[in-house]
């Protein structure tokens, strides 16, 4: 987009267009500042989506008011509260003050220890009012609590083991791979019907049943999954490496 | 009289149910062209040919879906050429703008031609890297602009810059400098 636009800008007659091609991903990496804005903390928390918000403002000043769902840690403590952060590098972590100030070296502090998708709330407490945010006061988190979801479609490793160990009626298992595959071994209870045949299949498929799917890598089960989500049946898939053996016992490689 | 009138009503009843059952089956269609393509003097859509991000692609199976705004799903063999493209088919990363060439047998898409988006050529004395990039930001010179959809500008974005999303380029004239030899330093989502 960035040539397209430094383009169109030029025929209108500017002189002195500049592309920056490496984009966002490389100042992300060379750990510069990154804003973020009122409005895309807000679409986290309507549509639960899992993130680390922390308040960076001193504790008195803080809980007078602060947005929900934060936790307060105040910039002259946050050097030493490494260890309460997420394992999870890529984590969202949003951080905000009163003018982003405070919340500017606090990005600089968690962006060194490594979280990649660490930014400001552009504009801070207020900002985020003008937004139509809701403030609390005093109802700060104790502590920080990142549970990343599986991606849409996907079901958990231990859903999955759950299922496969005791398949309920109302589930049905779809193994995508090439039958030559399966004769190494399947799921017990499983349906084979290659990838490639399913759309003429579909009569074979219940549709009052939730669909789990897998193949080998992961990868055919999602193409399957698309398919079978376009069909409107209720459906999940496993992505990741799983490796069956005659008996039924198979073992799940994650990536 | 009568007769004639009666007949000129079964034409007219007929040419109407013609044109609505013609109507529905176009709007029944799925897009062929992704939207964030079908731009003014971006791309044209030809018949046989779906124009999109890559979803998944499987070498087993020998199928690839490509995302138009719709799903497609497109089966190929070893008769099935690629353009700009010297890897495995597999290797193709998702989201990748392709361009799929294909036929239909028995209801079913068949690619003869897999297009990869080659890399925009660019002129290298317009093209600045990260150091610059920081120094521009730092000095606080010129306008920045983040062209990519508004979504991923709230997601993250170098502070200071102003969004104008490609797409939406002729809407946002008026956000550009009044003075035509003021800098302005466009980026992205990085090279496509």
């Amino acid at each position: 987009m960035t040539p397209s636009s430094a383009r169109r800008a030029e025929a209108l007659g500017y002189t002195n267009v500049k592309q920056f091609v490496d984009g966002i991903p490389e100042w992300k990496k060379q750990g510069y500042p990154v804003a973020s804005t009122p409005k895309y903390l807000k679409d986290l928390i309507e549509k639960d989506i899992p993130h680390v918000l922390i308040d960076v403002r001193p504790a008195e000043k803080a809980k007078q008011e602060h947005i929900p769902g934060a936790v307060n840690i105040p910039l002259a403590d946050l050097e030493k509260a490494k260890n309460l952060f997420p394992k999870q590098k890529n984590a969202p972590i949003l951080i905000y003050c009163d003018l982003d100030k405070l919340s500017q070296q606090a990005f600089d502090i968690v962006r060194k220890w490594g979280y990649i998708n660490t930014s400001y709330v552009v504009g801070g407490l207020n900002a985020w009012k003008q937004t139509g945010g809701q403030v609390v006061s005093d109802q700060f988190k104790k502590q920080i609590v990142y549970v990343p979801k599986p991606k849409p479609g996907t079901i958990g490793e231990e859903e999955f083991k759950k299922i496969v160990g005791k398949p309920p009626k109302n589930v049905f298992i779809l193994d995508v791979r090439d039958p030559e595959e399966t004769q190494m071994g399947m799921l017990k209870g499983a349906k084979n019907i290659p990838v490639n045949e399913l759309k003429d299949r579909l009569g074979e498929i219940p549709k009052d049943k939730e669909i789990i799917i897998h193949c080998a890598t992961g990868m055919r089960a999602e193409m399957a999954y698309n398919i079978l989500k376009e069909a409107g049946y209720n459906t999940k898939f496993l992505d990741a490496n799983i490796q069956i053996r005659k008996d039924g016992k198979y073992k799940i490689i994650k990536e | 009289m009568k007769r004639k009138r009666s007949l000129l009503l079964i034409v007219m009843v007929f040419c109407l149910t013609f044109a609505f059952l013609v109507s529905n089956s176009i709007s029944q269609q799925k897009p062929i062209i992704a939207k964030s393509c079908s731009l003014p003097g971006c791309h044209t859509a030809k018949p046989n040919e779906l124009y999109g991000n890559l979803k998944t692609v499987s070498a087993k199976a020998e199928m690839i879906q490509i995302d138009t705004g719709a799903l497609w799903t497109v089966k190929f063999d070893e008769n099935t050429k690629l353009k700009n493209w010297n890897q495995p088919i597999n290797k193709i990363p998702k989201e990748k703008e392709i361009t799929i060439t294909y036929v239909e047998k028995n209801g079913e898409l068949y690619a003869t031609l897999i297009n990869v988006k080659p890399p925009v050529v660019v002129d290298p004395a317009k093209v600045i890297k990260v150091s610059e990039m920081k120094k521009i930001f730092d000095d606080k010179k010129g306008l920045i602009i983040d062209c990519r959809p508004p979504g991923r500008y709230h997601e993250g974005h170098i502070p200071g810059s102003i969004n104008i999303w490609y797409a939406e380029f002729d809407k946002h004239i008026d956000k550009l400098p009044q003075d035509k030899n003021e800098l302005i330093v466009y980026y992205c989502q990085g090279p496509t």
